[in-house]
């Protein structure tokens, strides 16, 4: 269990324009730092888009589990 | 009941309430009133046809009242602007200084740009996000001669996701049927891997993308526009130089929310996505851009919402009928250039699966627009 403060919870299970990461980079550009931006995904592509783009934002994944057929990462903003 | 915002949204919202309940509003049981701050209902998706010349800028508003079913009450100016909401007691202020209480509210009031944003970026950057940037933009397209043209995206949700896409496979069929193309440079400059976060239409406008000879910088994320040295850099460290910056602007839900304490840090209002009431306010429906749900913000998403809030809404105050949920239905079309488009459709459980661009498609696209003051508006259909 993370004790991270969430601002905020994402429902990213379905097709969406912006994309699970538009939407993410989107709260975490409005999160304050450790804080964090809860994500629900359908698929292992996903999941793996979020972890390049914390890499490369250097943004911390503090979650990551499967809840029923979901997954659900929290990322947490790092400054 | 009151609807908050005569946009797209609410305007067809409270057409569609007035045909529902036109014998309890005949009896005098139910009253609906739009609030507005302006008289003018603004079409916005004509503004990227303004912006390249493709209509007339007085094409793209109406008067709300003539759009309004004459059942519905409309107040505009001072006392249609809402200064603030206040669910707890049922009530709106607006800035006249009147309280109007509702039964039930319809929460409308759209997405909207915020050029102050991003450093330079007012400065520096042209948008067809507003009416008066369109018709800028125009001004230097015409008369643009050569160099480089940088289409960014600043943030996302942004409304009408697709139109940086569209804007950019405009410009490029447009510098081709001037002959300049090959003095043309463009870029196109999006804050997420890829052109588009939908991994099929991606590929796809990839592909296209690649054809048209177009240069693609993602991730890019805008931190700041210079003006006089006419360069923008991202916060991943890359900076562009640019002759013609089209940019759209980071967006937040309407102030009001937010000084109402609604909403989040960008005022988007906590929405089920199902019911479309507003969490915690089971008589607060919100529809069209004013949600937080990871939709498209676009017209035609208010379009299908109006359905089921003029359902679910009527249900609430007049009984009978069963509610409905809202499955998620957006339907947008990509113009990719100007005379062809694809479009996409999709809803929760459905991903959108793009058709080979036509100019069946543009012509759908064209008469949408037109047909939008006759029929859609009105809610004829
Ligand atoms: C360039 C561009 C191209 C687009 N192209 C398309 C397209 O091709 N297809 C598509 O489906 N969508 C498109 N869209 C998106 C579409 O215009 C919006 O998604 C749509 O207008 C949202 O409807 P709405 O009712 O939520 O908000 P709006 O239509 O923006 O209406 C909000 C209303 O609320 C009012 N308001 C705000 N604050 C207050 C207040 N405090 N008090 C009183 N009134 C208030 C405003 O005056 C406004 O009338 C485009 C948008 C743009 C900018």
């Amino acid at each position: 269990m993370s004790s991270v403060k969430l601002y905020k919870s994402i429902d990213s299970t379905s097709a969406n324009c912006a994309g699970a990461i538009g939407e993410l980079a989107g709260a975490i550009n409005d999160a304050y730092a450790g804080e964090g931006v809860e994500i629900f995904i359908k698929d292992e592509a996903t999941r793996k888009d979020v972890y390049a783009w914390a890499k490369k934002t250097r943004h911390k994944i503090v979650v990551d589990e499967s809840v029923g057929d979901k997954l659900r990462l929290v990322v947490e903003k790092v400054a | 009941m009151l609807v908050a915002g005569g946009g797209i949204g609410g305007t067809i919202v409270a057409n569609r309430i007035a045909q529902k309940l036109s014998d309890e509003m005949a009896r005098g049981e139910v009253k609906v009133t739009v609030l507005d701050r302006s008289q003018k209902h603004y079409y916005q998706p004509g503004f990227m046809l303004v912006s390249m010349g493709e209509m007339h800028p007085k094409d793209t508003f109406a008067e709300e009242r003539e759009l309004l079913d004459r059942r519905v009450g409309l107040i505009t100016g001072d006392k249609g602007t809402i200064t603030k909401l206040n669910p707890a007691d049922k009530a709106v202020v607006t800035a006249d200084g009147s309280t109007h209480n509702y039964d039930y509210l319809v929460l409308a009031t759209g997405s909207h740009i915020q050029v102050d944003e991003i450093p330079g970026f007012k400065e520096g950057a042209q948008t067809f996000f507003s009416l008066d940037g369109a018709q800028k933009m125009w001004d230097s397209v015409r008369g643009f001669q050569g160099g480089n043209i940088v289409v960014d995206v600043a943030m996302l949700p942004h409304k009408c996701p697709v139109a940086p896409l569209e804007i950019t496979l405009m410009l490029d069929d447009y510098f081709k049927r001037k002959g300049i193309r090959d003095k043309v440079n463009l870029h196109y400059c999006y804050p997420v891997p890829g052109v588009f976060g939908i991994p099929n239409v991606n590929k796809m406008m990839t592909g296209v993308f690649d054809q048209r000879g177009i240069n693609v910088h993602s991730q890019f994320t805008l931190a700041g526009v210079d003006p006089s040295g006419k360069k923008i850099t991202s916060k991943e460290g890359e900076s562009l130089n640019y002759d013609l910056l089209i940019a759209v602007p980071p967006h937040k839900g309407a102030q009001v929310l937010g000084d109402s304490g609604i909403g989040d840090r960008r005022n988007w209002v906590p929405t089920d996505k199902y019911s479309l009431q507003m969490k915690g306010h089971d008589d607060v429906y919100v529809m069209g851009d004013t949600t937080d749900i990871p939709i498209s913000k676009a017209g035609s998403t208010a379009d299908y919402e109006s359905y089921v809030v003029a359902n679910n809404v009527s249900v609430d105050a007049a009984g009978g009928g069963s509610k409905r949920d809202y499955t998620g239905s957006v339907f947008c079309y990509i113009a990719t250039g100007l005379d062809q488009a694809t479009y996409i459709k999709f809803d929760y459980t459905h991903p959108p699966n793009p058709p080979t661009p036509s100019q069946i498609h543009w012509w759908g696209k064209l008469a949408y627009n037109r047909l939008y003051w006759s029929i859609h508006a009105r809610t004829i259909i």
